[in-house]
């Protein structure tokens, strides 16, 4: 069912791919450590290559933890899938959408 | 000329000055009462248990605010702020200012449109009165804490916070969900599940712990409001029992909106477990004390048994509540001191005795899942930092909280939940959220997610400190408390009367 209204019902999404241009959200969850409250939301372009995306995002977000290291990140998964990404790779060529969850084991 | 009775003056007061349109037709004096689904035969059947009237009503509300006025004036003149338990208290009362004295105005508001759009004139006579009610008590809570706002932080700007701060889109887009459903749903969600099912979890654990804490103000406030909030109690459960009885069809309608607004609210009731928890330096009692007390024992056990005469069953998804009751508040505010330095108040790492008796409220879970956070934070706090979260969190779209909920029965685990709508992802923090936003796709896509605003540059601009100038914070308002502004007043106050 949808929503009962007075009258025709229909919004564009707050959040659509189009609000964020040539970027994307990424969600990054450090998995087992539940000292990291959430996973983290970031801004990325499309085209970023995965080694700045993880040197400039990922290392700058988990190392609010004093026991993370960069090299530590293992069993990285994309969407609930394995995931091994290579640091020239893009974000869009490793098949990373907008609102997609990678996550690490520690 | 012998007296009227109670309920002859009553009749002639409020529904004797109805009258039935004649030449407008009444569907189009009363648009809105169809939409939903829902049917009445007969809005006289509408029993209003109080049988106030205009006069009465002033009469009495007046009484009240001259009582409560003059404590404030007492407490004020007498310096009464320095008698707290501690300064760190009143982060509790930002957040009530904050979070839920601009719901006290909205539901002013909505109880106004609700006193001219239902049909009835009981129900309308009703909503009027809880629409005073409601306006009076954003007045009062606001001149009650404006007695702190001389002297703390947080306190200044907060309806302004109220639309702006991530955590205070929480209640806002609680309430906006509300207001923006039709009359009946609105009753169902607010008056019923709000106000009945969850006010002893909503709004009491707040008046008990200013008693506890030495303010007396607040505690004076929630006495002169406790009248009011049963009367709205008891307008929430008449107003679903007369939906219920007047047309068989209603049943099912009803029952999804009280399995939606319970979960609604209930997520919304994790900053006041967060609070009773770890806000209060003299707890009152702990969450899964209340919950189990307020929410096991007297809704589950003692309403829904009632209910299931009318065909209606216990919320959807309340056994992942149940479950929660032992990790929710530790969660919650580990998540608020991870993010405090964008916050309308401060956190601190819990003094030794707050952790033991902490540890004593959760013996299943404290020490097991949540102390080391706090041993580790304070090896930080010892070594010169403070830890914060560097970055922006996940968002449920539903309830907007951070995705910081675990999958019930393993605390170690973060709740994943995802739905594919018109091509797009949206994400959850639990079974419910994401089967509010299955129901009405179409209204949640719309949420005003404060990450994704910061991101897409709605938000003052890119960086921390323009955000928070956008968000209204001053110097002193957000971050750690220990060095804080009002640590640092409290502290020279406190030794200056020493000497």
């Amino acid at each position: 069912m949808g929503v009962r209204a007075i009258s025709t019902y229909e919004f564009p999404s707050a959040d659509r791919q189009e609000m964020y241009g040539d970027d994307q959200l990424v969600h990054v969850h450090w998995k087992g450590n539940l000292f990291m409250c959430a996973a983290a939301c970031f801004r990325a372009p499309r085209a970023m290559p995965w080694a700045d995306f993880k040197a400039a995002m990922v290392d700058g977000w988990a190392s609010s933890d004093p026991d993370y290291t960069p090299d530590a990140p293992k069993s990285w998964e994309l969407d609930g899938r394995p995931f091994d990404p290579k640091p020239d790779q893009s974000l869009a060529d490793l098949g990373v959408g907008h609102k997609s969850l990678i996550s690490f084991a520690g | 000329m012998s007296k009227l009775s109670m309920k002859d003056r009553y009749g002639l007061l409020t529904r004797d000055l109805d009258w039935s349109p004649t030449y407008v037709d009444p569907k189009d004096v009363y648009p809105y009462t169809t939409f939903e689904g829902i049917k009445i035969h007969d809005w006289d059947a509408w029993e209003d248990p109080f049988r106030l009237t205009v006069d009465s009503y002033f009469k009495y509300q007046a009484e009240k605010d001259r009582r409560l006025y003059a404590v404030l004036d007492s407490y004020a003149q007498s310096q009464g702020h320095l008698g707290l338990s501690d300064a760190r208290y009143l982060n509790a009362m930002k957040l009530f200012l904050q979070g839920v004295t601009p719901l006290e105005y909205q539901a002013h508001r909505h109880f106004a449109f609700l006193s001219r759009y239902l049909d009835g004139p009981g129900p309308r006579f009703a909503a009027l009165c809880q629409s005073q009610d409601e306006l009076r008590h954003t007045q009062t809570e606001t001149h009650t804490l404006s007695l702190y706002n001389k002297f703390y932080g947080g306190f200044h700007s907060f309806s302004k916070m109220h639309d702006r701060v991530w955590y205070l889109s929480v209640p806002k887009s609680f309430f906006d969900d509300a207001v923006s459903a039709g009359p009946f749903e609105f009753l169902t969600s607010i008056s019923f599940s709000f106000e009945y099912l969850l006010t002893n979890l909503l709004f009491v654990p707040f008046m008990s712990g200013a008693s506890f804490n030495g303010d007396l103000p607040t505690m004076t406030f929630g006495f002169s409001a406790q009248s009011d909030e049963s009367r709205h109690m008891t307008l929430g459960l008449e107003s679903v029992k007369f939906i219920l009885e007047q047309d068989e069809g209603n049943v099912p309608i009803v029952q999804d909106w009280i399995d939606k607004w319970f979960w609604r609210s209930y997520r919304v009731t994790g900053l006041v477990a967060a609070m009773m928890d770890y806000m209060l330096p003299k707890p009152v009692m702990s969450w899964k004390e209340a919950f189990k007390l307020y929410f096991e024992d007297q809704m589950l056990d003692g309403l829904f048994p009632d209910l299931a005469y009318y065909g209606i069953r216990p919320p959807r998804h309340v056994a992942d509540a149940i479950a929660e009751k032992d990790v929710l508040s530790h969660q919650v505010y580990w998540t608020l001191y991870s993010f405090s330095f964008a916050a309308g108040f401060t956190t601190t790492i819990p003094e030794k005795e707050n952790l033991d008796w902490l540890s004593a409220q959760y013996p299943d879970t404290f020490e097991r899942y949540f102390r080391g956070n706090w041993e580790k934070a304070q090896r930080i706090r010892d070594a010169g930092g403070r830890f914060f979260f560097q970055g922006l969190p996940q968002l449920c779209q539903t309830c907007q909280i951070p995705m910081l909920f675990t999958e019930p029965g393993d605390p170690t685990r973060i709740a994943f939940r995802r739905s594919e709508y018109k091509g797009e992802s949206f994400d959850f923090c639990s079974d419910g959220c994401k089967w509010i936003f299955d129901r009405e796709p179409e209204k949640y896509v719309q949420a005003w997610l404060p990450v994704h605003q910061i991101f897409q540059g709605n938000c003052g601009g890119p960086s921390v400190p323009e955000v928070l100038a956008w968000y209204g914070l001053q110097e002193g308002d957000a971050g750690e408390y220990e060095g804080s502004l009002d640590q640092v007043s409290w502290a020279d106050w406190h030794a200056k009367g020493g000497e």
